[in-house]
């Protein structure tokens, strides 16, 4: 909510000033809607998956998956951020999504209760949630 | 471990990073240059231009994340060790 606070300000302080305001623009709020369709959808395939591999294989697989499912979302979240940012504040997309993905392989692999594979599989849930996303868009095209 | 495949893990383990990295890189850095010359002309296009940009990045990125998992499997985790 504070995101669309911030455009109605911008606005605000574009009408008053003259000047093209670098903050977002109202049509920003089409990119805010998407963030939390993918963020929703990839919440949904979260939880069917986690119930599927819970049933399927076990707890400990399914935990597994979840915090790879977490930490993809915790990614997205991180990219959106860094998409919205490009340039205002920055000019290239940051790296910072990629150092929480290594951190999270490398935990991975040196604690002995973790799995890399369901892992792994638990952070590309974001992806399918994307296919997911593009497969809905171009059916209501 | 035998210190072949130890060598051989972390030459493998640089050029899979290096490697994977160099095309989404390129890739990424067109598409999102692109985006903002597209943002500058159009502005009132601003919130489709980055949602299409956050949707190609994700898909970009992944490229790279799949030479990360390699290199990080072979430096912490080698299954030939």
């Amino acid at each position: 909510m504070d995101e669309k606070d911030d455009a109605q300000v911008a606005s605000t302080d574009a009408s008053a000033t003259g000047f093209i305001s670098p903050e977002p623009h109202s049509s920003m709020e089409e990119y805010y809607q998407l963030q939390n369709e993918l963020l929703l959808l990839t919440l949904l395939l979260m939880v069917v998956t986690f119930i599927s591999v819970w049933m399927a294989y076990s707890l400990n697989t399914s935990l597994n998956y979840l915090i790879g499912a977490c930490s993809g979302v915790v990614y997205l979240k991180l990219l959106a951020r860094s998409v919205a940012q490009l340039g205002r504040q920055k000019s290239k997309v940051g790296k910072n999504q990629l150092a929480l993905f290594i951190g999270l392989i490398v935990i991975a692999t040196q604690v002995e209760q973790l799995q890399i594979v369901p892992i792994f599989l638990g952070f590309l849930t974001y992806k399918a949630a994307l296919i997911a996303y593009m497969f809905k868009a171009l059916s209501t095209t | 471990m035998d210190p072949l495949v130890a060598s051989a893990s972390v030459i493998a383990a640089s050029l899979a990073v290096g490697l994977a990295a160099i095309g989404p890189g390129i890739g990424q850095g067109n598409a999102s240059g692109k985006a903002v010359e597209g943002i500058a002309r159009q502005p009132e296009a601003e919130g489709k231009i980055r949602g299409t940009l956050l949707l190609t990045l994700a898909f970009m990125e992944s490229l790279t994340i799949y030479g990360l998992v390699i290199s990080l499997v072979l430096l912490f985790a080698n299954p030939l060790a």
